[in-house]
């Protein structure tokens, strides 16, 4: 254009002016890509805790080498968060060397994520030329499993009577059977460490043991409700965090003694139930049915018993004890006879909270005290209930269970 | 980076950083120093266009992949042409460079999002890239200063021979944008 007016106008001054755009166009003729680039997209851990992180790679290959600069945009869904922060990332394979971009993606809450695709631009020299892509097959489900809070209980186990726990364990664990002596683990008992031998080899052994096959413990999930805001794994939990990460805690807990552990969600969409199984592959995969629960917005409960409540199997039931549903449930179990322990998992602030608008704040007070008449009942038919705090939460009720059990036993003879 | 598929563009503007603020910094910097350039060379300037050029730069900041850059670089144009009158002014060279980098920052902008983190060499790239351009107006001020010193006469076959060309130079360039686009 420039060029025209420039002959036309006899004005050879504006050439000066178009000579930066002249240049800059045949630059970018010359040096045009004639094939577009490979992108792959892929993410580097599909499975990790909540508040771990894993990352998002994008390589690339220029098998022409003419694309200057290759830039990324990953847009992360709701409880993940990304590192640099928007997901943004920029080089320049041929001059940094680098044919990928990493985008380090953390997500902050329990769950399934969906994950990319990222956008990606490429652009030849002087941007003259630009190629993007975003294939949607490239997207990945992200699974974030609930972080296990801190638990462990002091309590005796709860023995289950029958032939179950008579023989042992093919697999190591909390047992009375002699399995062998190994070197001392994190984790292991102080009271188990063998002191003649580690005095002989200067380095701490403990006696290994066979696990029993006499617990059958089976985690009820109430996940009709999630009461609370959720400012996940940083922040403020909301009931159904609270109920995943102590159920995790539960789970691990349990599986570490070599018991069975079985789930079984109320209420929620997809997963109902994981049959009763030991060992950490087992913890697994409970770790990710958890992680698979989303709260049922509208009641889904057939009414009938769940399945995998064998006999003598020690049900914890984990709920926000809202809704009246779940504790029905929770009566219902026991009166088959089942030792039935219901942990509160209502957030500690909430029930005192007091919200801004008077109405709400009324209809909240109302429902607290609901909630607490249903608890009374619960608690007059036999059943427990006690808060989550952590690590001997279920203590007290624990020991109480096995003098009761033991009682009965004792009674039978 | 393609304002259009992610159709935030002041929220990406706000998420702005490092060398995404330069750019953008160059993009609303670069015509008010051609303005400058076109009026000492001229010692008078066109308030309407000068006005016109600021906000639609500031456009271009917005949305660095627009055509708007093309209304500003025709502004300056017209401004220079209209308003001044010695051909072999070294302003040129001044106006040149300001368009030079306003054209480096749209481009430059387009090619990443605001927030990326820009690598040492892709800066250096662009840097270097910029200064042969802007070396490349100052020989072509410097042939046209040459030629203004001689007295050409009006020949009817230079202007076809120069028209010529550039609608050449014009089918070559856009059959080689074609072609990509195409594939």
């Amino acid at each position: 254009m420039f060029a025209v007016v420039a002959v036309l106008a006899r004005r050879p001054d504006l050439l000066v002016l178009g000579t930066p755009f002249i240049a800059a166009a045949v630059w970018a003729v010359l040096l045009r890509p004639t094939r577009p680039l490979g992108v792959a997209q892929s993410i580097g851990h599909r499975t990790v805790r909540e508040g771990e992180a894993t990352t998002w790679h994008i390589a690339i290959s220029d098998p022409e080498n003419r694309a200057d600069d290759v830039a990324a945009v990953l847009e992360a869904p709701m409880w993940v968060d990304q590192q640099p922060v928007d997901g943004q990332v920029v080089v320049s394979p041929r001059d940094d060397g680098h044919d990928r971009l990493d985008v380090f993606i953390r997500p902050t809450r329990w769950g399934v994520h969906q994950v990319g695709p990222a956008l990606v631009v490429a652009s030849s020299a002087w941007a003259g030329f630009r190629w993007e892509a975003q294939n949607y097959a490239d997207s990945s489900m992200l699974v974030a499993l609930p972080r296990p809070a801190q638990f462990d209980a002091a309590a005796p186990a709860v023995r289950s009577p029958g032939l179950v726990g008579v023989n042992r364990s093919p697999r190591p664990g909390s047992g009375t059977e002699f399995a062998s002596i190994r070197p001392f683990q994190p984790g292991d008992r102080l009271r188990r460490i063998h002191w003649p031998r580690s005095l002989r080899t200067g380095t701490l052994h403990v006696t290994a043991t066979w696990a029993e096959h006499d617990r059958h413990v089976v985690l009820l999930i109430d996940a009709l409700d999630d009461v609370g805001e959720s400012e996940g794994i940083d922040g403020l939990a909301s009931s159904l965090d609270i109920t995943m990460r102590a159920a995790g805690a539960i789970a691990e807990h349990f599986i570490s003694a070599g018991d069975r552990v079985a789930l079984v969600v109320l209420g929620a969409r997809g997963v109902q139930r994981v049959p009763p199984a030991s060992g950490y592959r087992h913890l697994r995969r409970l770790l990710e049915a958890m992680a698979r629960v989303q709260p049922a917005h509208s009641v889904i409960d057939d009414g009938r018993m769940p399945r995998g409540l064998g006999d003598g199997a020690l049900v914890l039931m984990l709920s926000p004890l809202v809704s009246p549903t779940a504790l029905q449930r929770a009566v219902s179990i026991s009166d088959r006879g089942l030792a039935v322990i219901v942990i509160d998992c209502l957030p500690a602030d909430i029930a005192l909270q007091e919200p801004d608008d008077p109405f709400v704040g009324l209809t909240w007070r109302i429902e607290v005290l609901k909630r607490d008449r249903d608890i009374r009942r619960v608690r007059e038919a036999g059943i427990p209930v006690v808060p989550w705090s952590g690590p001997g939460s279920l203590d007290v009720v624990l020991r109480d269970l096995h003098h009761r059990v033991a009682g009965s036993r004792a009674g039978r003879r | 980076m393609n304002d259009r598929r992610l159709e935030e563009s002041w929220w990406l503007l706000s998420r702005s950083r490092g060398v995404g603020v330069v750019l953008r910094v160059l993009i609303l910097v670069s015509p008010v120093a051609a303005i400058a350039c076109t009026r000492l060379a001229a010692d008078h300037s066109l308030l309407a266009i000068n006005v016109a050029i600021i906000p639609l730069a500031f456009v271009c900041v917005v949305y660095p992949d627009s055509h708007i850059g093309l209304l500003v670089v025709l502004l300056v144009g017209i401004e220079w042409l209209v308003t001044v009158d010695d051909q072999a002014t070294p302003w040129s060279i001044g106006v040149a460079i300001s368009l030079t980098v306003f054209h480096a920052s749209v481009a430059a902008a387009t090619v990443a999002p605001p927030a990326a983190r820009w690598t040492r060499a892709m800066c250096w790239r662009w840097s270097r890239r910029s200064l042969v351009v802007m070396g490349a107006s100052a020989c072509t001020w410097a042939a046209v200063a040459a030629i203004d010193r001689y007295a050409v006469g009006s020949s009817a076959v230079l202007v076809v021979v120069s028209l010529a060309t550039i609608a050449v130079a014009a089918m070559w360039a856009r059959d080689g944008s074609v072609g990509v686009s195409q594939q």
